[in-house]
């Protein structure tokens, strides 16, 4: 039982490790996918084809293989990224293109015939973008959205085969040290349970919320 | 009488649509005078609500003109070539031919209010307050004085197609179009949205309406056209299409609905 | 950027390892899917129409396996269980249990939506023609249910291939062990991501696709 209570400070350094992670892949994901879901959405041609074609050939790809072609291939064309860097970078090409993907779902679950009234009643653009259109698509966008955080936290896990030091590498630290195997495995994925089921029920509450 | 023949409100000439390789309109011409009201009938897939749609822009017409008090609806009035209007136009335009949906089609985010004055706020340049009076007065007059700020979703199909109607006469449009506005109401339901169209009627407003209630077509038009395969094929008062019915695909058709069998 | 030589012809003399590891990965895929679809199905027909102390105990399945790292779950099995119980087996044996338990939390959930959406009248016909419970279910149930959530399965089935790449953190020489093990044996590194990256997209694409042209046969959309 001291074994536990010895290595939870570093099992808690791991996870704020793995938050952090997770936190700024998500951050960067909303900036850079929202709007471009958007573009798919509503862009022109040359704009749809582009983000069409990056999106699928991200979610082709596992994100195990993303991450050792950033961290490992790269350096051989001399683009040379720390391995915090390269983790971030490959999450966040994944979480982007997982975002433009929900952006375009929400926006396209709206009914068309809320685009037919509000250019009925005179609306530009803009207008129908901002009064009629985003704020049916929030409601449509957020729970996919908040289930999707659980698979990046799930994702991050994988940081730790680059050697990053977060929840799941610091697990294995212990057991290195300790010997004990079972038990940290299983405090572990508590730690991570813990973070993640209360997102899943969120976005499951939210769903219900939201039906109109 | 013949002053207002010679401005019609809505003059649509020769105007032709195709979806894909399926041609819908075949070349339609149609005026309608100030204070008209025109009701539109005919078999699905004739094109009836495709033509309505063009009047305000919803649907690209290809070829023909359609007008609105002289103003090309889709295009800029350009000698040879045509170009299509820009979004800031087209949305002045749509203002003035308002619609009303068959699936009501307010906004489920915002209280019958809200919905009724976005269009006066974003589009007319009413102040929120003015806009919110105007509001007021036209749920007033559809008899929804206690639904005021009632989201749709708290609404029957009835409330909610008469806050269409408020919405889209509260812009003050130079045509109401109505496409089919009670097919996807409960029967019991209907009533009360045509006793709503029919004083508009009364006032004197133009309107275009699509439609199957053909007994309420015969009370509130003053035309009747019907359409078939993508022509109007007759274009008289009700009392010649109803009674005489002097087309046999008009006879067709309407023998379909029970009370006008010959 | 200019000074590294591609140099692919080292990079193909090892190809027999990506072409092998392709294999076993569309082999993992598919032995933990089938699994993972009798788990599926069983717990999800046990969590509508079995006894009610069963439904907690399936949820927390479901629950616990959905919200923790697949790699946590591949660490447990592997490493975890045999330090403290007296039991040994393979990486891929492992693997495939692992995979197979979290495809089952997975499937559970879309098979359980797919027999739910059964209409009720298909059913109650079934059993008018004399049909015993088990021959409705067979019969009428479990093809309607599965042409119900074939969109679903289509994605999910993609995803769990893509899974199979995390085998290479416990050595199992499936095609993500492979591209590394040539990076590491040759440095061309960049040569082998080009090179095995198109791989799992085709074949991702390829199941998609696939999967696509059943649906169009088969699926049911409301």
């Amino acid at each position: 039982m001291t074994i536990f209570l010895q290595t939870l400070p570093f099992l808690l350094d791991g996870l704020l490790t793995t938050l952090l992670v997770a936190g700024s892949v998500v951050l960067i994901a909303i900036v850079l996918g929202i709007p471009a879901g958007c573009a798919l959405v509503f862009g022109p041609f040359w704009v749809k084809v582009p983000l069409r074609l990056y999106a699928d050939f991200v979610r082709g790809v596992p994100i195990l293989v993303l991450l050792y072609f950033v961290y490992y291939g790269l350096p051989a064309v001399q683009v040379n990224l720390s391995s915090m860097t390269a983790a971030v970078v490959a999450l966040t090409a994944f979480k982007t293109a997982q975002i433009i993907e929900i952006t375009r779902g929400a926006f396209q679950s709206i009914p068309t015939g809320q685009t037919d009234a509000a250019k009925s009643i005179g609306l530009g653009l803009m207008d129908r973008f901002l009064q009629v259109l985003a704020p049916q698509a929030v409601r449509r966008f957020l729970p996919p959205f908040i289930n999707s955080l659980v698979d990046t936290v799930k994702g991050s896990s994988l940081v730790s085969l680059l050697g990053i030091v977060d929840l799941m590498l610091s697990l294995q630290q212990v057991i290195g040290r300790t010997h004990v195997a079972l038990p940290v495995y299983l405090m572990g994925a508590l730690m991570y349970f813990s973070i993640n089921f209360p997102l899943s029920v969120l976005s499951r509450r939210l769903e219900k919320r939201f039906i109109y | 009488m013949s002053d207002i023949q010679s401005k019609p409100v809505i003059s649509m000439a020769g105007v032709t649509k195709s979806f894909g390789l399926n041609q819908v309109l075949k070349g339609v011409s149609l005026d309608v005078a100030k204070g008209q009201v025109v009701a539109i009938i005919g078999p699905s897939g004739s094109g009836k609500t495709t033509l309505l749609r063009c009047i305000n822009f919803l649907e690209e017409y290809d070829g023909g003109s359609i007008k609105i008090e002289g103003k090309e609806v889709g295009y800029k009035d350009a000698v040879g070539e045509r170009r299509r209007r820009s979004d800031r136009d087209l949305a002045k335009l749509r203002g003035d031919a308002a619609m009303v949906f068959q699936q009501f089609n307010l906004f489920p985010h915002l209280t019958a209010t809200q919905n009724v004055m976005l269009g006066l706020v974003k589009s007319r340049g009413k102040s929120k307050s003015e806009a919110r009076q105007i509001a007021h007065k036209w749920l007033n007059r559809v008899g929804l004085s206690d639904k005021f700020d009632a989201m749709p979703s708290q609404l029957s199909g009835g409330q909610q197609q008469r806050v269409g109607i408020a919405r889209a006469v509260a812009m003050e449009p130079k045509v109401l179009l109505l496409d089919e506005i009670t097919s996807s109401l409960d029967p019991e339901l209907v009533g009360e949205v045509l006793a709503v169209v029919k004083e508009l009627a009364v006032e004197g407003r133009t309107m275009i309406l699509v439609t199957h209630e053909m007994d309420f077509a015969k009370e509130v038009a003053d035309r009747v056209v019907f359409t078939d395969h993508g022509h109007i094929v007759v274009d008289a008062p009700p009392a010649t299409v109803f009674n005489e019915q002097p087309n046999d695909r008009l006879r067709a058709f309407l023998s379909r609905f029970g009370s006008f069998r010959h | 950027m200019g000074n590294y030589h591609f140099n692919f012809a080292i990079v193909w003399r090892y190809a027999d390892k990506l072409f092998n590891g392709l294999l076993l990965s569309i082999e993992l895929a598919t032995l933990t899917i089938a699994i993972g679809m009798l788990i599926g199905l069983i717990l999800a027909l046990i969590e509508l129409d079995g006894p009610r102390w069963a439904r907690p105990l399936i949820r927390a399945y479901v629950e616990f396996v959905r919200n923790v790292p697949l790699l946590l779950l591949v660490y447990l099995i592997f490493y975890g269980i045999p330090s403290a119980v007296d039991l040994e087996y393979d990486a891929t044996t492992s693997f495939v249990v692992t995979l197979s338990i979290y495809s089952g939390a997975y499937l559970v959930e879309i098979l359980r939506a797919g027999l739910a959406a059964v209409p009720l009248g298909l059913v109650e016909a079934g059993k008018a023609i004399g049909l015993t419970p088990f021959g409705v279910l067979c019969y009428v149930r479990f093809p309607m249910a599965l042409r119900i959530a074939l969109p679903s399965l289509s994605n999910t089935y993609v995803s769990l291939f893509k899974d199979t790449s995390i085998a290479s953190a416990i050595a199992v020489p499936e095609l993500a062990y492979g591209m590394r093990w040539i990076e590491i044996q040759t440095f061309r590194t960049m040569e082998v991501y080009l090179l095995a990256t198109p791989i799992y997209l085709l074949t991702s694409y390829a199941i998609l696709m696939l999967l696509r042209l059943v649906e169009r046969r088969y699926a049911i959309t409301r």
